[in-house]
């Protein structure tokens, strides 16, 4: 492919400052970030907050005791709440004093549930030691109402146990790992590492987010090629711009300035996420290996997409049919999110390793497998997955830049298949 | 100077464009006519190096119009675009950029062509808030930008107002003075007429008319002249008939006539003459008589050869 640098440099620099410069290119730097934060917001928030709710409402438990078994039990139970954000770095328990008010039948506790004297009635039966069942009745349920049990159980094990053993014993029985410390071998460091609740969610997000990041930015740069190229064919601007640039120079500089601005889309993103998401960052530690291949999978999974879409841009009779079709591409490369936690559980097994040696999937994956904490990424496999990838986005590209050559004044005409292979062979 | 060589383009087997060769010179306005399909775009095409011949040469002062050293051509095609949301500076300035002007040279030609089409004042407007004459315009300073040696221009004065129409014209005249070679592809044959000095009609892909402008019209002419006076031409010797046409006489010739022998017949008499011109029939006449007519066509590569024209059609140099 013959190109000048000069002409393809400034195509290039007016592609990239046309797409950023557009309302539609903020909208989206700042509104899916946005979107995303706010239904993250919208669907955890309720949960938490309901959680909460419903501990804080459980001020007075009636308890009928038919057993005989809770008669010296504690007439108040305390819980700790705090740990619902692993990231709270300030780890600040909350204590929530619950009183527990015995009744000696069920229609009386019931009758004191209906007047709001107490928040649940707890009815006991006899057989309870054999048979472990057990009544509660609340005014509503909720779907987070099981909140509520954890106090009740907690008493009633502490209930349960007091006679017969120390203070110390009964809170060991009750909370055996409260302050357990998982530690998990990692094999990129060959080091045994503390697994905690904020360490978990850290290696699942990481490498979800980063995937995501990857796939997304490829996908956006791809999908401004193909609307950019939809929009100047039915504006008819190609016959006289190819007066001026050959269509190599043309295409190339698309590819650069269009690239270079998903690129900017997902640096700013990360960017944005960095600040954000400090406390989940701080606990992964980028290996320089991670953040090469990670720019080498974002410019050869884009050169793969770019060049497919630009075909599909070159012979696509409107802006509405190419986006149609890029569809089934753009899936694709959101296939590895499908298969998010097989990937996760098991990075170096089969369905993992296939999907990082299939162009379509590679990045993602591989981007998935690199990050999961329980990987360590044969040296091989990156070799070759990057080594795959390459060959195929240069084929395609030079596929598509056939097709674009042929397809480019085309107008008001959508070639057939046939057509479509004859021009890939002759050009 | 544009050379076009023997130049042949298949598709699917049929010859768009057939054994085309004809030359253009400097400081020239060349017509390129033609009716719907005839392969027009497809000649302009390869003219510009976006396709290929199959079979052929063009080259542009003695050097290959197509390789890595391409000459500086502007084309303003008849199915215009610019980019709607760019601003109209820029979108001119463009050009100038891919024409090898760096970017203050090219804002600055922009700027100028701007001037000179009276539409400095939206210059840094986005060019979808143009009305269409306007767009017109500016996508005419597209093509002037960069000192192209070559300007193709299909269907110019389209959709513009008279005002607008000549603005374009002196604009186009000014180049043609500097030297530049304008190729002029329009269906508005009167402006053929009066801005060209040859032209070349292509049919079916075909060349069926090449040579001046004058020299077409004269060779699709019966042998006869139109002359406004009082006297009664029937009686000159050599005269045929005559037919009276919006207060003239349309004399034809019989044997032994002729118009100097008609002249000179008047002049003995003392006729006192208002005009004389030798009758040719009007381009769009012609025009439309070759291609209802399939003239040329039979000939298969080569065209009629115009009396006394300057080229012979279809003939190679």
């Amino acid at each position: 492919m013959r190109a000048a640098w000069h002409n393809v440099r400034v195509m290039a620099r007016r592609d990239f400052l046309a797409t950023v410069r557009r309302k539609a290119y903020i909208f989206t730097a700042l509104g899916i970030p946005a979107y995303f934060g706010f239904m993250m917001f919208l669907t955890a928030a309720p949960q938490v907050n309901e959680r909460l709710r419903a501990l804080k409402s459980l001020t007075a438990v009636g308890v009928v005791d038919s057993s005989g078994l809770f008669a010296q039990a504690e007439r108040t139970i305390r819980t700790e709440i705090g740990d619902e954000n692993p990231f709270d770095s300030k780890r600040t328990p909350r204590r929530l004093t619950t009183t527990v008010v015995f009744y000696g039948t069920a229609d009386e506790a019931l009758a004191a549930l209906r007047a709001k004297n107490v928040a649940q009635v707890l009815v006991i039966p006899p057989d309870y030691l054999e048979t472990g069942r057990l009544q509660r009745y609340a005014r509503s349920s909720s779907l987070f109402s099981s909140a509520e049990r954890s106090p009740l159980r907690q008493w009633l094990s502490r209930s349960l146990l007091a006679p017969y053993a120390s203070a110390d014993r009964v809170e060991r029985a009750v909370r055996p790992t409260q302050r357990l410390e998982d530690f998990a071998l990692n094999p990129r460091t060959d080091r045994f590492e503390v697994k905690d609740d904020a360490r978990e969610v850290a290696d699942f997000l990481v490498p979800f987010g980063l995937a995501m990041l990857l796939a997304t930015g490829i996908i956006i740069g791809g999908q401004y090629l193909l609307q950019g190229l939809a929009e100047e064919r039915e504006s008819r601007i190609l016959e006289s711009l190819l007066c001026a640039v050959t269509p190599d120079e043309l295409l190339w500089g698309k590819l650069i300035g269009l690239g270079a601005a998903g690129l900017l889309l997902v640096g700013f993103w990360t960017a944005m996420g960095t600040g954000l998401a400090g406390p989940i960052l701080a606990l992964v530690h980028p290996s320089p290996l991670l953040v090469v291949s990670a720019g080498l999978y974002f410019l050869l999974g884009y050169l793969f997409y770019a060049s497919i879409l630009t075909g599909v841009g070159s012979v696509a009779g409107s802006v509405r049919e190419a986006i149609q079709i890029s569809g089934i591409f753009t899936f694709l490369n959101f296939v590895p999110f499908i298969l998010l936690m097989t990937i996760l559980a098991q990075p170096n097994g089969t369905v993992a390793v296939t999907l990082s040696m299939i162009p379509f999937t590679a990045a993602t994956t591989m981007m998935l497998r690199m990050v999961s904490p329980s990987s360590a990424v044969p040296a091989w496999q990156l070799g070759l997955s990057l080594a795959i990838l390459a060959g195929c986005a240069w084929l395609v590209l030079k596929g598509s830049a056939r097709v674009f050559r042929t397809g480019l004044l085309l107008y008001g005409k959508r070639p057939n298949l046939p057509e479509i292979v004859r021009w890939i062979r002759s050009a | 100077m544009l050379e076009v060589q023997n130049v042949t383009k298949r598709y699917d087997g049929r010859a768009v464009v057939n054994r085309v060769s004809f030359s253009v010179q400097p400081g020239e306005i060349f017509a390129l006519l033609g009716p719907n399909g005839a392969g027009k775009t497809t000649l302009i095409r390869m003219i510009t190096d976006i396709i290929r011949p199959d079979r052929g040469t063009i080259r542009v002062n003695g050097a290959p119009n197509a390789g890595p050293r391409r000459p500086n051509i502007a084309y303003l095609p008849e199915e215009r675009g610019l980019y709607k949301r760019a601003r109209v500076v820029d979108a001119i300035a463009l050009y100038g950029e891919l024409k090898g002007m760096s970017a203050a040279a090219a804002r600055a030609a922009a700027l100028a062509l701007l001037r000179r089409v009276e539409l400095e004042e939206w210059a840094l407007k986005q060019v979808q808030a143009l009305s269409k004459g306007m767009q017109q315009k500016v996508q005419f300073c597209t093509a002037l930008i960069g000192g192209p040696q070559i300007i193709i221009l299909d269907e110019p004065f389209t959709g513009l107002d008279p005002v607008n129409t000549q603005l374009l014209e002196e604009m186009l005249d000014e180049r043609r003075r500097q030297g530049t070679t304008v190729l002029l592809s329009t269906h508005q044959i009167s402006k053929v007429e009066e801005l060209c000095d040859r032209a070349l009609m292509i049919n079916h892909g075909h060349m069926v008319l090449y040579g001046t402008v004058r020299d077409i019209r004269r060779s699709y002419s019966e042998d006869a002249v139109v002359v406004r006076c009082a006297a009664d031409l029937s009686q000159a010797p050599g005269v045929a008939r005559v037919q009276q046409v919006d207060g003239q006489q349309r004399v034809y010739f019989g044997e032994g006539g002729s118009a100097q022998r008609l002249m000179a017949w008047l002049g003995e008499r003392d006729v006192e003459v208002e005009s004389f011109a030798r009758d040719a029939m009007p381009l769009e006449d012609i025009f439309v008589k070759v291609v209802r007519e399939g003239i040329g066509l039979d000939r298969g590569e080569s065209a009629r050869e115009p009396a006394g024209a300057a080229a012979t059609a279809g003939a190679p140099a």
